[in-house]
């Protein structure tokens, strides 16, 4: 099953969206927004692509859903959102049948996008911020409501794209944004496989099926029950997987991706990962003075723990990001064969978890803006943040590990002194055992 | 509710010890005892921060000096790295040269080696005081300048310093030997009593020599 | 051309926990020096490595190698910042610039080699042991047989090694402290060796930085620096490496103007550590609405926004939809950054920015800073006794040389603002940005000028004045003027540029 995940990811390389490697792991090279995808997609996750015009953010996005899901793109061109500001709720989630309606009877057509696994928003920053309001929950749980009818997912991921603020855009609210579990960027290739996309203009061919698509969209309009219609889909589905499969593809089956979640939530996270994250986590959400950060307090002056990221960032971490990064190298130690998580898998996964949800002082942001890079501000400042906390937290690995460990005694009622640091990590392990 | 620290619950720090940790560990406790007995000697003599040399404070800090230092273990290479302490007003902030002199003078005195190196070279420190009743068999060489009072009641041992020392070199010396290859200051040589200075730059001024001889550049300038 | 086997360089990223570092390679011809690295690259010497292959496995050879060089990265100096405090405390020591920087090279060596042989069980020792070695060297490995228990095969320099066992390399925060012990004890033998021109047979340090990481740790030097001149003294003693590196590009000429260069250096530098806010001008709106979103309809809202289309022709609540309006706005008129004249106090009475840190200078550098970052462009007014010529003028510009050179100049004197010089600049679409002690001998003709003026201003004083006071007082009305009191550097980010009082407004 990894191979089928790395023949899609190879399939889609070689034939579908060109770009440069902007990721080591493990001495192996990988895009970051095709590696995120595809991670995105078997995790049921949701990915925040964003980028120049015309760099491939909903392609790529696109190329993986149909290749993952085995749906033509045809049909999920049908069901994509565009973000724009006259978009009505009744075109994102369903309408009320009209012919129905003139009986005196209320009942809904959901839209495709509601109906199909696949979710994916275009340009989601230009939709007011009320009409990013209704996809919120849906978005997060999977639940759909219109005219007190409920439609709820079983599966799902969401991929939202983003072009940079200019006067047609908003600003994507933060619920929402939280509710990302990555941000990657879909950079321009370079001049020489830039030219090379143009003889290729006519790649998508390869991933639609006129006749599969009439039959999905058919279905997907009929009145049959959800249940019955997701069966015929998925028959429709395999169908078009088959058809995959003649092009060199190995797609997965529904079952499949079921097991390939399974084995990825068994993957444990080594001590020094799960150290590392824990030591992340609180330089993120510590404060000394007002016991978390806050979005609307300051720092003090000649604060003690100056040193540390609590002291360069404005608001408090959420509870999504430890989820988001977990499932993230969980997913990631799986597909490189790993037998646990390590640090590296933490280590990559962390920037593109973070960078949307981290509020940056301006001292900060004044300090390493003008540094080279090659990806866009946020996403740098992330790393630079992660090596960071890396850095600190190599230096002190033995003694965090001993004084979680001391934690364990402690909670398990033993009288051990617990271990002093100056790490928020020690602060924050008194404060659980009640000791500050 | 879950243990939150269960994935720990195994966990056994993993020290690797190299023999430099046990070397700065021995070290820095003997570091911490000489700083002590030091500042314990600062805040014994020095009323307000302020200590005044004269004959009887000189005897009196040496004496504390020497009851504070009994029975500690340390070596010449100790007390040089008590001299960077001296230097660092983080450790010590308030360094009192005079004592400090009168400190390590009775340190280098009880040392058990017979030869003492001192390099204060491009060093922020002025030593006072220093080779205190140095007694017979030990040898004192500094390279650098120090203050004044230099080998003041030298007790038959050998300083030889490589560079110049201020006013009072050698006074109240017993016996012993000096050697000062560059300039001195004032009062050189005041109350001697015995033993030989010899100055290879120049003197600028020689004390009320008793008995004892004090040379400059080769010649006996006392009589 | 041999090859660094993968795996051997997954172990020591694995070790190392993954710095962000190319995969190495071995190369022919580094002049005897086992080892380069050259901004992050880490390339191992083919000879080298044959040679020593001959008494050791070539694989070990290779992963003390590379744990070396990967451990400069992550460990020890980290970063050019860190570099340059090690070399500094160790010039304190010897006040020679080359030896300087090889009392640091070794004193990194022992640190990266004590942390990889204590902390990463590297192969290291046995890398020593086969080593050919100069006459430092034996005393590093006598040292290194004395600190790790290992037997190197060397032998004497017991008293040396006696004193240079007792330091603590691998406490990070007693480095500066270290260095200068470590320097001190060795510099007999560092004397020989600057005779002899010797060199590292593990390669030197000079080239391991990135033009970005010196520019970095420049502006972390400038942070950290006691004064303007104990800042040029080490860029000055590096001048040659920044060349090198192509940092001290253009504009840096040798000869009188090198010291000149080095002060506005580190006051860009500087700077660059700050962000001063800055108000832009607001755009203009086109006073027009047009319908721009949905959202549902209420009972109580007026019927004639209802869009049919999307209400499909009904009127019930929870289907109907209204049309939300916004006003246009002018797509050519954005919210801009308005050029700016900084007028700088240069009298006697201000602090020479040669010697030590000029609030005034930083203050004016920030705001400089901060209108170029939009492209606005910079205009300088130095004065000094502008009447009998203590003043200088630079008309607008971007070019951040001369923008500094002018603030930097300080001329010393009395203290007169000639507000005809001021007005040659009018007519510009400008912000203003004073900074001086107030201390001014016409300084009722400033306040004067400075109440009729339309601009915006945002006015700095230093330190405290009675002539301060009068001014708040004199300006107090002025909703175009904001004044900001700077007495000590963490004052500088409390400046707000081009702020505009808005409590008039308010009032009606």
């Amino acid at each position: 099953m990894k191979n089928s995940l790395k023949n899609i990811y190879d399939f889609i390389s070689d034939h579908l969206y060109f770009y440069r490697p902007d990721l080591e792991i493990s001495g192996e090279k990988y895009n970051s927004t095709l590696l995120f995808s595809l991670l995105t997609a078997i995790l049921q996750g949701k990915q925040l692509i964003v980028g120049e015009p015309g760099l491939g953010k909903t392609t790529s996005a696109e190329y993986i859903c149909s290749v993952f899901y085995q749906i033509p793109l045809g049909t999920i061109w049908l069901s994509e959102i565009a973000g724009h500001p006259e978009q009505t709720e009744e075109k994102i989630v369903g309408r009320p049948n009209l012919g129905l309606l003139n009986k005196g009877i209320e009942s809904v057509v959901w839209s495709n996008f509601v109906q199909l696994p696949v979710k994916i928003v275009d340009e989601i920053n230009r939709l007011p911020e009320t009409k990013q309001s209704i996809i919120l929950d849906g978005v997060d749980r999977g639940n759909w409501e219109y005219l007190n009818e409920m439609f709820i997912n079983d599966e799902y991921c969401l991929f939202a794209t983003a072009n940079y603020q200019d006067l047609g855009t908003f600003t994507i609210i933060a619920p929402m944004l939280d509710r990302f579990d990555v941000m990657v960027e879909s950079k321009h290739p370079g001049a020489n496989i830039s030219y090379l996309i143009g003889p290729f203009y006519k790649k998508d061919e390869l991933l639609r099926h006129e006749r599969y698509e009439k039959e999905l969209n058919k279905l997907l309009n009929s009145r049959l029950p959800y249940k019955t219609k997701m069966e015929r889909t998925e028959k429709v589905c395999e169908k078009f997987g088959k058809y995959l499969k003649k092009k060199g593809l190995k797609p997965v089956s529904k079952e499949e991706r079921k097991a390939i979640q399974d084995q990825m939530e068994k993957l444990e996270l080594d001590l020094d990962a799960n150290a590392y994250l824990r030591t992340l986590i609180s330089e993120l959400s510590f404060c000394y003075k007002y016991g978390q950060k806050r979005a609307n307090e300051k720092c003090e002056e000649g604060c003690h723990f100056t040193g540390y990221l609590c002291h360069s960032i404005k608001n408090c971490i959420s509870n999504r990001f430890p989820i988001s990064i977990r499932v993230y190298a969980q997913a990631l130690a799986w597909l490189l064969g790993e037998k646990q998580v390590n640090i590296e898998h933490i280590k990559t996964v962390a920037p593109y978890a973070l960078s949307h949800r981290l509020q940056w002082k301006e001292e900060f942001v004044a300090t390493h803006e003008k540094e080279v890079r090659v990806d866009p501000l946020p996403i740098y400042l992330a790393k630079v943040a992660v090596d960071r906390v890396l850095e600190r937290y190599g230096e002190q690995r033995e003694s965090i590990k001993e004084a979680l460990a001391i934690g364990y005694s402690v909670s398990q009622g033993e009288e051990i002194a617990l271990l002093e640091g100056d790490h928020p990590i020690y602060w924050e392990i008194k404060r659980d055992l009640g000791e500050l | 509710m879950k243990n939150l620290f269960s994935e720990f619950k195994n966990f056994r720090p993993k020290r690797r010890e190299i023999p430099l940790d046990n070397i700065i560990t021995s070290k820095e406790k003997v570091m911490q005892t000489l700083i002590k007995s030091y500042n314990k000697l600062v805040e014994q003599e020095a009323k307000e921060l302020v200590w005044l040399v004269s004959y009887h404070s000189v005897i009196r800090a040496y004496a504390s000096a020497e009851k504070s230092i009994k029975n500690m273990e340390y070596g010449v290479e100790d007390i040089e790295e008590f001299l960077f302490e001296i230097e660092d007003s983080s450790k010590l902030p308030y360094p009192i040269m005079g004592l400090s002199g009168i400190y390590t003078a009775a340190l280098c005195n009880h040392a058990k080696e017979r030869e003492i190196v001192f390099d204060l070279r491009n060093r922020n420190i002025t030593l006072h005081l220093l080779g205190y009743r140095l007694p017979e068999g030990k040898k004192l060489l500094v390279y650098g300048d120090l203050g004044d009072f230099t080998g003041i009641g030298l007790n038959g041992g050998e300083i030889w310093v490589e560079g110049n020392t201020g006013n009072w070199t050698g006074a109240g010396m017993k016996r012993g030997k000096m050697v000062i290859k560059k300039n001195v200051g004032r009062r050189t040589g005041e109350d001697m009593v015995g033993g030989e200075i010899y100055v290879e730059g120049k003197i600028l001024g020689i004390g009320n020599i008793r008995y004892g001889r004090v040379y400059e550049k080769g010649e006996i300038v006392s009589l | 051309m041999k090859k660094i086997p993968k795996s051997t360089w997954l172990k020591i990223r694995k070790k190392h926990f993954f710095p962000p570092l190319p995969f190495p390679k071995i190369e022919k011809g580094q002049e005897k020096a086992a080892l380069e690295i050259k901004n992050k690259q880490i390339s191992i010497d083919e000879d080298f490595l044959s040679q020593i292959s001959e008494k050791m496995p070539e694989s070990d050879a290779i992963e003390a190698l590379l744990d070396h060089a990967t451990a400069h990265y992550t460990f020890c100096p980290w970063d050019f910042a860190n570099y340059l405090r090690l070399y500094a405390e160790a010039k304190k020591v010897c006040n020679d610039k080359d030896m300087a920087k090889k009392s640091t090279d070794y004193f990194m060596d022992v640190v990266v080699d004590t942390y990889c042989v204590k902390e990463k069980q590297s192969t290291i020792p046995s890398l020593y042991k086969h080593m050919e070695k100069g006459k430092i060297d034996q005393v590093i490995c006598a040292l290194y047989q004395k600190i790790w228990g290992k037997d190197l095969n060397v032998s004497g320099s017991d008293e040396l090694v006696k004193k240079l066992m007792r330091l603590p390399y691998i406490n990070k925060k007693r480095w500066t402290e270290v260095i200068k012990r470590f320097t001190h004890i060795l510099r007999p033998l560092l004397e020989e060796e600057m005779l002899k021109s010797a060199s590292n047979p593990l390669g030197d340090h000079k080239s391991m930085f990135s033009k970005e990481s010196i520019d970095k740790g420049l502006m972390e030097l400038a942070q950290s620096a006691a004064s303007p001149k104990a800042f040029s003294e080490l860029v000055d003693d590096f001048k040659e490496e920044l060349e090198e590196t192509g940092y001290l590009g253009q504009g840096i000429g040798r000869g009188r103007g090198q010291e000149t260069m080095a002060n506005i250096l580190y006051y860009i530098k500087l700077a660059q550590n700050y962000t001063l806010p800055l108000k832009k001008l607001p755009e203009r709106k086109s006073g027009s609405i047009y319908p721009h979103s949905h959202s549902p309809w209420e009972i109580e809202r007026p019927y004639y926004d209802i869009d049919i289309w999307t209400s499909f022709g009904k009127f019930l609540p929870g289907l109907t939809q209204v049309w939300n309006r916004k006003e246009g706005e002018i797509l050519y008129l954005e919210e801009k950054v308005p050029n700016c004249l900084i007028i700088i106090d240069s009298s006697g009475s201000m602090i020479d920015p040669r010697k030590n840190l000029s609030y005034a200078v930083l203050g004016a550098a920030c705001a400089c800073e901060a209108y170029l970052k939009y492209g606005s462009e910079i205009a300088v007014y130095n004065f000094s006794d502008a009447e009998v010529g203590g003043r200088y003028l630079l008309p607008f510009t971007k070019d951040r040389m001369a923008i500094y050179q002018s603030l930097c100049k300080y001329f010393g004197g009395g203290t007169y603002l000639k507000s005809s010089d001021i007005k040659a600049f009018e007519g510009n679409d400008m912000d203003i940005f004073l900074i001086t002690d107030m201390k001014i001998s016409n300084f009722s003709e400033v306040v004067n000028y400075f109440n009729d003026i339309k601009n915006r201003v945002t006015a700095v004083h230093i330190g405290k004045s009675t002539h301060s006071k009068r001014f708040a007082l004199s300006v107090s009305k002025k909703t175009n003027i904001s004044l900001y009191h700077v007495e000590k550097k963490e004052d500088i980010p409390k400046i707000v540029l081009g702020k505009v009082k808005e409590y008039l407004h308010q009032m009606f």
